[in-house]
């Protein structure tokens, strides 16, 4: 019997196996190609965003929007900071109302405790407020709430109260230099006759060791708000 | 006639290198439609598909040298698939002794060694590289490098029977061997190079069929969206390699994502690297500094990509020893959290006082959130080639391809 014949056909069943496997694969890989691109499927991928926490309720949103407007920081004007009026107007609640939209931030927040009619920051507030306000997180605000303590007269302590909440933000932008810090910190100062923190925060991160309801007012407290407007 | 038992053997063999490599092959054309898939990975053909995408076959088929001419064709030429064809042809070439009566023929015999052989060092050289270079095994690999000593091993054997003076189980199949009719003497040389154009005939064919079917992924080049905001107001990109020359380009990655480090590895294969002035976006899917996490995928990856950014020109010095150490890393600061810090700083001593301070925590923030400002998935790696994204479907297998479609796109 001439090999050739015998050859002949298992050469050519031979070459054609591989290739038959290759059509094979490739044409269901297409198949599926045409169908994904038929009926793409929903990116199961999250997109990255800011954080918006849970505590981030209609109240606090509210707050937040109105003091950000009345503020300056969602407009691009140089308005920075509001007067203690104002703050209540924007508020439109009892002090103890607005500090409680602040009580879920116990482990996002500092309080800069001052000295006696001062505003000036010492070593032990710029490293607490530091460590604060590099841990930022998704949170697009921070807030500044500077108080005084009622010693003094009201105009006095409205000042006093300003004076400490622009020692913050110069400091800030002093140590982080950012294109964003801008529209980030929102400022309040609130005086002595709205909002003053009472004893309970005296558990929170301070800078300060007395915290009698004087100490604890003679404050700036700072942090950042996990929340999307 | 009966055929000798070393020709079953190799028969055996050579069915078996079949399976394996077909699976192998197999495993990496499905993902031609650019989707993820499971592959097999067991020693027993049709075992139960590997999900965990850990496995020494995942590994190997993610490897720069699970395939060839990548340039060419959407991942390459699976190396597997001319093993196939390899595979058949050395049946073809048996099967054609047995049926041909030529058993006992010394120029067959030996071209079936040689033959043989190819797979055998082939088997060698890659196992090589499994155990040296991607320091794993791959099951099903180990099946196609066995049946190949096994075909090797069959065909010394049929030498020995061709060398001994008979027959030992069918004195008629000898007497049909030794016929001169049946079996004209061939000359050794001319019956090598016709094997020889014969197995490239049976490779070829099918490397061929593979370029020319094979979907045109070239249109996919450029289509995966934009960067919105690509400049740097926060100061957080971190040069990679050389920055003389090339098109820009942003990577996001984290420093202890084991797909970040296959990229690294695959993208300074494909020698593309060298055609990019790289910048690195610092992404780490690790919960202690990334809110976009639920939970520490990469446990001390924010540590590590502080160090990064601490580390100034010695960023990619710390980059590839984060490659490099990542497992170690991940499983030291999955229980102790200063895990991380020790190892970098034992690492790079002068990192020291910068990893963990309020300036590089702002800088890993900012790092973040020009990410979110960019409306990036939160995955790792992306690359941005002149502010064009690099498909996620291609930054393995298709890398080499898309990449260099998305560099033609975005030249001047």
């Amino acid at each position: 019997m001439n090999p050739l014949l015998v050859r002949a056909p298992l050469f050519a069943i031979g070459v054609l196996v591989t290739p038959a496997i290759t059509v094979s694969w490739i044409g269901d890989a297409e198949e599926r190609l045409e169908e994904a691109e038929a009926s793409p499927e929903e990116a199961e991928v999250a997109i990255a965003s800011a954080s918006d926490e849970g505590y981030c309720n209609a109240n606090l949103k509210k707050v937040l929007r109105r003091v950000l407007q009345s503020c300056g920081l969602l407009s691009s004007g140089d308005v920075r900071g509001c007067q203690p009026l104002e703050a209540k107007n924007v508020a439109t609640m009892q002090g103890d109302d607005f500090n409680a939209l602040f009580l879920p931030l116990e482990e996002r927040a500092g309080i800069i405790q001052f000295d006696k009619e001062d505003s000036a920051l010492d070593a032990g507030d710029e490293q607490m407020l530091a460590q604060v306000f590099a841990d930022q997180r998704g949170a697009s605000y921070f807030f500044v709430v500077a108080r005084s303590s009622p010693e003094g007269s009201e105009q006095f302590n409205r000042e006093l109260s300003e004076k400490r909440g622009k020692a913050v933000l110069s400091y800030l932008q002093a140590t982080f230099p950012d294109p964003d810090l801008e529209k980030e910190v929102g400022l309040l100062w609130l005086g002595e006759e709205y909002a003053q923190l009472h004893e309970d925060f005296c558990t929170w991160t301070r800078s300060g060791e007395e915290c009698t309801p004087a100490d604890l007012n003679r404050s700036a407290f700072v942090a950042w708000i996990d929340c999307q407007l | 006639m009966k055929p000798r038992i070393p020709l079953i053997l190799f028969l055996l063999g050579c069915i078996a290198g079949i399976v394996f490599a077909t699976i192998s092959a197999g495993d990496f054309a499905q993902h031609l439609d650019r989707q993820v898939h499971s592959i097999h990975c067991s020693i027993l053909p049709g075992g139960a598909p590997d999900v965990s995408g850990s496995s020494g076959c995942h590994v190997a088929l993610m490897s720069p040298y699970a395939s060839f001419l990548k340039g060419v064709v959407w991942g390459g030429i699976p190396v597997a698939l001319p093993g196939i064809a390899l595979f058949v042809f050395m049946a073809y070439r048996a099967l054609s002794m047995w049926a041909g009566r030529r058993q006992s023929d010394r120029a067959s015999v030996v071209f079936l060694i040689l033959i043989s052989a190819l797979p055998v060092l082939t088997s060698l050289v890659f196992g090589g590289i499994a155990i040296f270079e991607l320091e794993t095994l791959c099951k099903t690999c180990m099946g196609i490098y066995l049946s190949s000593f096994v075909c090797f091993g069959s065909a010394l054997g049929l030498l020995i029977k061709t060398g001994a003076p008979s027959y030992e189980d069918d004195d008629a199949a000898k007497q049909a061997d030794d016929d001169p009719v049946a079996r004209p003497a061939p000359n050794p040389v001319l019956h090598h190079l016709t094997g020889l154009a014969e197995s490239g005939v049976f490779v070829v064919v099918p490397l061929i069929a593979y370029v020319a079917l094979a979907p045109d992924h070239s249109v996919y080049a450029g289509q995966c969206g934009t960067l919105t905001n690509p400049e740097d107001p926060y100061g957080v990109f971190v040069p990679l390699g050389q920055q003389a020359t090339g098109e820009d380009a942003i990577e996001v990655f984290d420093p202890l994502c084991p797909a970040c480090a296959g990229f690294e590895k695959r993208l300074v294969s494909s020698g593309l690297d060298a055609e990019l002035k790289r910048k690195a976006v610092l992404f780490p899917l690790d919960n202690a500094c990334n809110w976009m996490v639920s939970s520490a995928l990469h446990p001390g990856a924010c540590t590590i990509s502080e160090a990064v950014l601490c580390a100034g020109p010695e960023a990619d010095a710390v980059v590839a020893w984060a490659f490099e150490q990542q497992d170690a890393i991940r499983t030291a600061a999955a229980t102790d959290p200063e895990a991380a810090k020790r190892m970098v700083v034992a690492a790079f001593p002068s990192v020291a006082k910068c990893v963990g301070s309020p300036d590089v925590k702002t800088k890993i923030n900012r790092s973040l959130r020009w990410a979110v400002t960019n409306k990036l998935p939160v995955l790792t790696p992306q690359l941005y080639v002149g502010g064009t994204k690099l498909c996620d479907e291609d930054t393995d297998l298709g890398l080499d391809y898309a990449l260099a479609h998305l560099l033609d796109r975005e030249a001047p």
